[in-house]
């Protein structure tokens, strides 16, 4: 019982003997953000179209059959009213014996930037505030005999034509980790891996900490700042509830592989634009794919493979002269 | 006093560090007990999806190869072995042919166009193709693309990874009369970050 007391007292005599301004100040200023608050909230709150039911949306991993069919008849609902398009919301799940992997050819990549357009119109990002999920990095050619440092890539480089001589290019988005930092330190569940190794982000429970973003090694995730932004002409309608559906102010986004796409079959979006076949994407436990040919035959190799982050997308060399 | 743990000097006893020590433990038990609750309450990483039948494996398309302008075709209206010869030996390509940049090693049209049937290519074996078929002609030189274009791995592929998929075939990214690809026109850059404007609401709703 003395500790205890004495603690206390001793505590508060600290604090009394510091003067109490810091605290008034504090106290000050909680009121003045509070003031903000109150004068901001009603324009956030009718931009965020605040409705009961997203709000109390348990996780997409706990949400019944049933529960997950209101969701999708709901967002079907609200879509269909807000962009007037046929809006069709899915949330197919995961293949049998699927682990996507996707290659990249350097040595094919003339960083033209179609494969970001045709992600932008895919997936649903803001158009202003800019949003993209694929980064072109551009690189010396001469650089590259010793090693790249990604901080040292040029994402805004400009050029008549490319590709531009004596540089290389290398596209970065999502690398799907097996052990992906992002989705350990989710502190909701808000993110995390799927069977078929897809790292997903379920957008309704995304409180918009950005942990995520601190612990990608690859700049992968982009956190909307302002309100997105999106035209009803660009809205795809073939929506997945944890892949493309619009996102709202104060969450984070990232590249899903297509999953709308991918789990129906199809190729991602970037890999439809690539203008010279450098993007590859197949099933890594399919012996056949395309995606084994290349890890087969090719110098294959991972970024920051240091961090053994495990990550399921591949860089490799695919020219060996010509022949 | 018994139960004071201050001396007659006034110094510090046992029971300041004890507290010391009661804290620290409290602490773990609390950061532990916060873990176990995080653990407990972390969602399966997995949700129970409803079986769903596999899509199959399809078959790989050729795309057509694209066009060739309407004035060239048939060849044999020109080429009829009679007023026109190409001639064995490589010079300067003239009437229709004046704008063929003709940089595709030493060859000359004869290596892979029949001299008797111009509309088809002929392969090394004296069988002839036709154009459409002009990847059975590449890959007698270029074999070693055949089983990475096979694969996929050389060269473009769209449609699905899981289901039909289409291939293009060498010419439509390398002009056979001249292989090397050119540059083309890239998309515009990303805006830096201090070109982007945030809203707290849409435009519409201002």
């Amino acid at each position: 019982m003395g500790i205890f007391s004495r603690n206390k007292k001793a505590r508060g005599q600290k604090e009394g003997a510091q003067p109490s301004s810091s605290r008034r100040e504090f106290l000050k200023t909680a009121a003045t953000v509070g003031v903000g608050t109150a004068v901001g909230a009603p324009a956030v709150a009718s931009a965020m179209e605040f409705d009961f039911e997203t709000f109390m949306q348990k996780n997409f991993r706990e949400l019944s059959d049933e529960e997950l069919q209101g969701v999708i008849d709901r967002l079907e609902r609200k879509y269909s009213e807000k962009y007037g398009k046929d809006v069709s919301v899915s949330a197919i799940g995961p293949m049998d014996g699927v682990l996507y992997g996707y290659g990249l050819d350097i040595s094919r990549c003339i960083g033209c930037r179609k494969c970001v357009y045709a992600c932008v119109d895919e997936n649903n990002q803001s158009r202003d505030p800019e949003i993209q999920w694929i980064r072109v990095l551009e690189f010396e050619r001469s650089e590259a005999l010793r090693t790249i440092n990604l901080e040292e890539g040029n994402p805004y480089y400009e050029h008549e034509k490319v590709p531009e001589k004596g540089k290389f290019y290398v596209p970065i988005s999502c690398q799907h980790c097996e052990d992906s930092p992002c989705s350990t330190v989710c502190p909701t569940g808000a993110t995390w891996r799927e069977p078929d190794g897809i790292v997903v982000i379920d957008y309704d429970w995304c409180i918009g900490c950005r942990y995520c973003m601190a612990a990608c090694p690859y700049g992968a995730r982009h956190f909307n700042w302002g309100e997105p932004n999106l035209p009803a002409e660009d809205f795809n309608p073939d929506i997945h509830i944890i892949g493309n559906k619009p996102r709202t102010r104060g969450v984070v986004e990232k590249c899903s592989f297509c999953i709308q796409r991918v789990r129906k079959g199809r190729l991602p979006a970037c890999h439809e634009a690539c203008p010279v076949g450098a993007r590859k994407f197949g099933n890594l436990l399919d012996p056949n794919s395309e995606i084994r040919y290349l890890l087969d035959n090719k110098r294959t190799f991972v970024l920051k493979a240091e961090l053994e982050t495990n990550p399921k997308f591949f860089y490799f060399w695919g020219t060996e002269g010509r022949s | 006093m018994a139960g004071d743990d201050h001396d007659l000097n006034g110094d510090r006893h046992p029971p300041i560090q004890l507290t010391i020590w009661a804290v620290i433990a409290l602490a773990v038990v609390v950061i532990a007990g916060l873990f176990t609750v995080r653990l407990e309450y972390q969602p399966e990483t997995t949700r129970d999806y409803p079986p769903r039948p596999q899509i199959a494996d399809g078959e790989a398309i050729l795309l057509p190869a694209p066009e060739v302008a309407d004035d060239y075709l048939p060849c044999n209206d020109c080429h009829d072995g009679v007023t026109r010869e190409e001639g064995p030996v490589p010079r300067e390509l003239e009437f229709e042919h004046e704008d063929t940049k003709l940089a595709h090693g030493n060859l000359w049209c004869r290596h892979c166009h029949d001299a008797v049937d111009p509309n088809n290519l002929r392969l090394a074996d004296a069988s002839l193709v036709p154009l459409e078929d002009s990847w059975k002609l590449c890959t007698q030189c270029h074999g070693k693309k055949l089983p990475e274009w096979r694969a996929g791995v050389h060269g473009k592929v769209t449609g699905n990874w899981r289901g039909d998929r289409e291939y293009v075939t060498c010419v439509f990214c390398h002009e056979p009369h001249s292989p090397p690809t050119v540059p083309i026109e890239g998309e515009p850059r990303p805006r830096r970050p201090e070109e982007i404007v945030l809203r707290t609401s849409s435009p519409g709703e201002e």
